[in-house]
Order: structure tokens, then sequence, then C-alpha cells
């Protein structure tokens, strides 16, 4: 089935859109929050601040006023260790109980890097000391052993790349697993519908994630089988009894004739009992070709009769034909007159040569007895590049502009399901475009330019 | 050609119906065969062939004890000659297992008594030659058991493919005989191809059967489809 790869490739094509959005969008959320929370604010820069704002005056140190509103605001305290005695010189007033006043070197190494207490604390230069700064607990989170390995930090993006394919292959894999199982048991059901729409039965095992479709598809070609089933046996049954009927009639039939033939041709009668057995024996004839019209028709709409097509060569067959009713003809009414090219020998097609025979004959016998008065008939064959064609035509009396429309497009009455009074044309052309059909071919009815009738049968090569 | 000699032939005619034998039984004796005898059953049949030898026999396809083409086989077995079939089934199937068991002909009802009667004709004469072959013709006869032309006292050897394309058009003879026929009795079972080579052979079996071959009366040319032979007295 042509769909399921493109449903594949729609799934996965689908899924890496929605992995490259989501690593865009991500990188753009950590990017807005970052540049959120650094830009505006760092305590290291408040640090900084505040020394250069801390002057120191004849009363001791003090602070400008907006700094310390600033420091007020964030509930931040602040205090100077002198660089000398290393003890606290100023301090703000909100100052915990807790922070010690005397700090050595190794206490300042501490709280550069972390915190006093527990308050992080913020170093910042400043006249003769050093200011720190220190906030509520839950104010930072400071990281106090920062270091890398250079080559860590060095090899950072080439890493950062390899996670990154290595995650969106893992991605895949998964992915995959996951759904060829799925496709797995997609793939009977796909195949069993097919089956279905090409009527053929459908056994599918019911099991895997989509195991109740499975049911219902078997038990939907059970429903068609069975039905196709019934269908057939009753085109069966209606060909069998046409052809058991066309059976018991030929015998009865046989006798009519061959009495009728005998009185026709016996030297004890009188011209006018002669004439009367040559109307049985034409009659009988009819009613001959009627029976074996009607059961080949029926054959061939039930599907009861396979063609068994063969390379052949349209002219040889149709020449055959035509000697056929040649040599059947003898009161010289009906001349035919062979109008291919002399230098078309040979038109190959593939045909089941005695159902051609039989479409030709058709069409031939149908000019004779559409012709009381007798008609020249014209057969002529055409090589069309990529098809036959045939033309049967004659100088007949031929057919109204209606009566062809309706011999092109009406349905015959033994196929037609709901008008069985009207469009009543000969068995012999319902045949003929059965078996026409049968061979891919096409059938056109016309006038003929020899003033009479005129068929032509396309039949690809 | 003088064809009595067909006449006489042992003809056994096999079918259940009474009314149709009787039937096909007057077409033979109006047409002038004299040794025509009938069976109504497999046994019948195969009674009379021991009593009568047959060398013709025509058969039909369902009979009350058994199958025509079981008959056939059994038949065959007393001796080879020529067997077909007349018959109401008319179906491809039967046709085909008829011929494929070594049927002559297949002949199905409705018929026409003409039809049958060359249809018999056809096979009686291939089957049994004249003991005095020769084929009149309007200048000419031929000779096939010596393959030449007699014309003028003159005698005209003929050519193994002359004589092939004779024969077919004799078989046929008063009919037309297709080009494809033709070359198919002459070349075989692939005859595309030969229609010049069959041009050239009739204008040379003209030249030794005809008294004026630019204009011919036996053998006549019947434009685009085939050729027919017109021996005297048919």
């Amino acid at each position: 089935m042509k769909s399921i790869p493109k449903l594949i490739r729609r799934f996965v094509g689908i899924l890496t859109l929605s992995i490259i959005l989501f690593v865009i969008l991500n990188v753009a959320f950590f990017a807005i929050v970052f540049v959120r929370n650094t830009s505006t604010f760092s305590p290291w820069d408040m640090a900084d601040n505040a020394a250069a704002a801390l002057q120191l005056t004849d009363d001791g140190y003090s602070i400008s006023d907006d700094v310390m509103v600033e420091l007020k605001e964030q509930n931040a305290w602040a205090i100077l260790i002198n660089n000398d005695t290393r003890q606290v010189v100023w301090q703000t007033d909100n100052l915990p109980n807790n922070v010690p006043m005397q700090y050595t070197l190794s206490d300042i190494a501490e709280l550069t890097r972390g915190y006093v207490d527990g308050y992080p604390t913020f170093t910042g230069k400043a006249e003769n000391g050093l200011l720190v700064l220190g906030y509520p607990k839950d104010r930072f989170w400071k990281h106090t052993r920062a270091s890398w390995d250079y080559n860590f930090i060095e090899n950072l993006p080439k890493n950062t790349i390899i996670i990154l394919v290595i995650n969106t292959v893992l991605i895949f894999l998964i992915y995959v697993a996951a759904n060829s199982k799925l496709l797995r048991s997609i793939r009977p059901i796909t195949n069993g519908i097919q089956d279905l729409s090409s009527g053929s039965p459908v056994c599918i095992k019911e099991n895997g994630m989509l195991f109740e479709l499975a049911e219902k598809i078997n038990k939907t070609s059970e429903i068609l089988q069975k039905q196709a089933e019934q269908l057939r046996k009753k085109e069966t049954a209606r060909a069998n009894w046409i052809a058991g009927v066309s059976h018991d009639v030929r015998t009865p039939l046989s006798m009519i004739m061959g009495y009728a033939g005998q009185l026709e041709n016996s030297k004890n009668l009188s011209e006018v009992e002669r004439k009367k057995a040559a109307v049985i024996v034409k009659q009988s004839n009819r009613m001959k070709d009627l029976i074996n019209d009607l059961n080949l028709a029926s054959k061939l709409e039930y599907d009861m009769q396979p063609l068994t097509m063969k390379q052949e060569n349209a002219i040889s067959i149709i020449r055959q034909v035509i000697v056929d009713f040649m040599n059947m003809n003898i009161d010289d009414k009906f001349p035919i007159e062979w109008k291919t090219a002399d230098i078309l020998s040979a038109c190959y097609i593939n045909a089941d040569k005695d159902l051609l025979k039989r479409a030709i004959s058709n069409l031939i016998q149908n000019s004779i007895n559409h012709n009381e008065n007798g008609c020249v008939i014209y057969a002529s064959v055409d090589d069309d590049n990529n098809a036959c064609k045939i033309c049967i035509e004659d100088s007949g009396i031929g057919a109204s502009d209606e009566q062809i429309d309706r011999l092109n497009n009406t349905p015959h009455y033994m196929i037609c399901d709901t008008n069985t009074t009207e469009q009543r044309h000969g068995l012999g052309l319902l045949i003929v475009k059965q078996i026409i059909k049968g061979h891919n071919g096409e059938i056109i009815i016309d006038h003929s330019e020899y003033g009479g009738f005129k068929v032509v049968l396309t039949i690809p090569k | 050609m003088n064809e009595d000699y067909l006449l006489n032939k042992r003809i056994l005619l096999v079918d259940d119906e009474q009314e149709l034998l009787d039937m096909v039984l007057s077409i033979f004796i109006e047409y002038g065969f004299q040794n025509v005898k009938t069976a109504k059953s497999v046994k019948e049949a195969m009674e009379e062939a021991e009593k009568s030898r047959p060398e013709l026999a025509i058969l039909d396809v369902m009979l009350p004890d058994g199958s025509g083409f079981d008959l056939m086989e059994q038949l065959k077995k007393g001796g080879e000659y020529p067997i077909l079939f007349l018959t109401a089934c008319g179906e491809d199937n039967d046709k085909f297992k008829g011929f494929g068991l070594g049927a002559d002909d297949y002949i199905i009802k409705p018929f026409l008594p003409k039809e049958l009667l060359f249809r018999v004709m056809a096979i009686l004469r291939r089957s049994y030659k004249d003991d005095n072959p020769r084929v009149y013709l309007h200048d000419s006869q031929i000779d096939f058991s010596r393959a030449e032309v007699i014309k003028n006292e003159e005698h005209i050897p003929l050519t193994a493919k002359e004589h092939d394309l004779l024969s077919a058009l004799y078989r046929n003879a008063g009919r037309i005989v297709t080009i494809d026929a033709l070359c198919e009795a002459a070349w075989g079972n692939n005859p595309f191809g030969y229609e010049n080579s069959l041009m050239a052979h009739i204008r040379r079996i003209r030249e030794k059967i005809e008294k004026n071959p630019s204009h011919p009366v036996s053998l006549v040319t019947v434009k685009g489809l085939g050729y027919k032979l017109i021996v005297e007295g048919k």
C-alpha cells in the first residue's frame, strides 16, 4: 500500500519539526529568564556602589542617603572591615547580632566566597577597608567552590552538540520502536482492506493493538463473500437455465430444420410448397441463431465464458469470416467487398479468435437480416498505431440518427434492470458489445458513406 | 470427379431419439447413401459395429447407457475410421473434448441437411481416396496420387508445395479458401509473410492447369480474400 511510507514520512516530519520547535522555544525561554534576572541587578555591583558611596569624614564613615535607602529597600546590611585592624569600623543599623565584629584573613576569604553566619555576602573595595554587603538568607544562593576543568570548558560546545545529537537519535529510536509495533499491527489490516476491495476473501489474525479492527474486517469479508457467493449462484443458475433450455430446444429444432430442408429441395413438391418449406427453414435458422445468441450473451454477461486471449492476426480472422459467408451465400444478394489496403497483410492483436469471429459474423449477419432486398457489405481492417480498426458497413437501408443514438447508448433488455418494453435491439449487437468489451475495445455505430449502416470496432494491440 | 463410390460407404448412426434417427436416415437415403445403419445406445452401437464394420460413425454425446465420447474410444479399438459427433451439447468444452479425443468433426444441433451432407462428404473424401483419383478441371486434369497435371495429353509434374496448395483447394472445391489457410497448408503454423510466395506459386499452378493463365477459369482469385478451385461437375 502506497499510503504507509507516506504516513511514516509524515510522522517523522512532525516529530522532527516538534523537536526543533521545542529546542528553539526552550532556548528562548531560558534566554529571557536569564536576561531578566541578571541584567537589572547584581549584588556585586551593589557592593561596589556602596563601597564607593562610603566616605571617610571627620566624624567617621558615612554613606550617601540614596544608597542607604536602596540597601534598606533590599533588606541588606553592610559593614566595613578595616584593612589593618580587620575590625568592623562601620556598620548599618540593621546589622544582625550574630555577625562577628572581628575578622581573620581566612574569615575574609570565606565570606568573599560565601556566607557570614548563613547570610550571603558580597564585597566591595572601599577606602582603607573592605565593604561587606549582607543579604537576607533566602535572597541569594552562592556557588562557593566555583571552578571547572579547563578541558571541560574548552570542549563544552562540542559536548553540547554531541549530547544533543545523541538525544535526538535516542528519541527517534524510541519513536521507531514504539511505532513499528503499531505499523506491524496496521500492515495486516491495510493488506486486508486492500484484499477486501479486490473481492478476495480476507482472514487477518485477530491480535495486536488493533485486534478489534481486524475482527471487523474479517466479519466484513465474510459478509461480502457470502453475498458474492449468493449472487454467483443466482447468476450461474440463470445462465445454466438458459443453457439448459437452449440445449433442449436443439433436438426438436433439428428435426424441423432437417425435414423442412429436405422438403425445400424436394422435386415432388410444387414451387409454392417448396417456398413454404424454405420459410420454415429460414425461421428455424433464426430460432437457432437466437438460442445460440441467448446462450452466449448470458454466459458473457455472467462471466461464464472465459476469454482465451492469444496474439492473432485480425486480418486473417476477418478474412476467414467473410469467406465463410461468401461460401454460404448462394443467391448473391449480399456480395461482400474486401476494402483493406493490399499492403496490409497482418495486424496483430490480443484476441479470443472464436469470439472475435463471432462478433464479426454477427455484424455481417445483422446487415443481411436488416436488408431484405439485398445490399453490398464492405469489410476493412486498418492498422491505427496502437489499435486495430475493423469496419463492417453496408449499402442497405441504414438507420435514422435517433436509432443510431439509441443503439450506441441504451442498454439491452438483458442487461438493463429497469425498462424491458422498449429498446429491443437484437441480441447479436449485444454480443458484439460484450465481446469487444472483453477485448478492452470500443464499438461505434454510425451511418455508412455507402448509404447504410456502419460499425467500427477498435481493438487495442 | 465422380464421387458415387463414397455413397457406398457403410455409415453407423447413433442417437437415442428415434425420430431424429429417422430424419437423418432420410437425409442420407435421399442423397443416395445405401449402407446406413442406426443404433440407439452404446450397447446397440457396439453390436452393430461388430456386425456391419462401419466406415464412418456419427454419434450423439448423450446416450442412455453412456457417453458418446466413451463410445468413440471403444469403436476406435475395433478399427480406424472417421467419427463425427452430432449433438445438442454446444459448449466449447464438449467440442474441445470431442476433437481432443480424435473426432473428425463436431456438428451442433440444429443443422441443415445441406450442412450435414457437406461435412460428411468432406470427411469421406479425405478418408477414402478414389481408385481413380483424377480431378477434372475445365482445361486439364489433376492426378494427386502421381502429383501431376494432364493438359493436352501432356503430363506436367507438380512440386510439393503446388501439390499441397492444390490439395487444400480441392478439399474445398467450389468454395473460397483464404490466403491464410493456403499459406498454412503450404508452410505450416506460422504462415505470416508468405503472401508473395503464395502468389508466385498460384501463378505457376495456373500455368500448368489453365489454358490461358492470364484469364483463369479453374483457379480464380477472390480479391484480397483467397482463391477458389472450380472442378467440373461439382
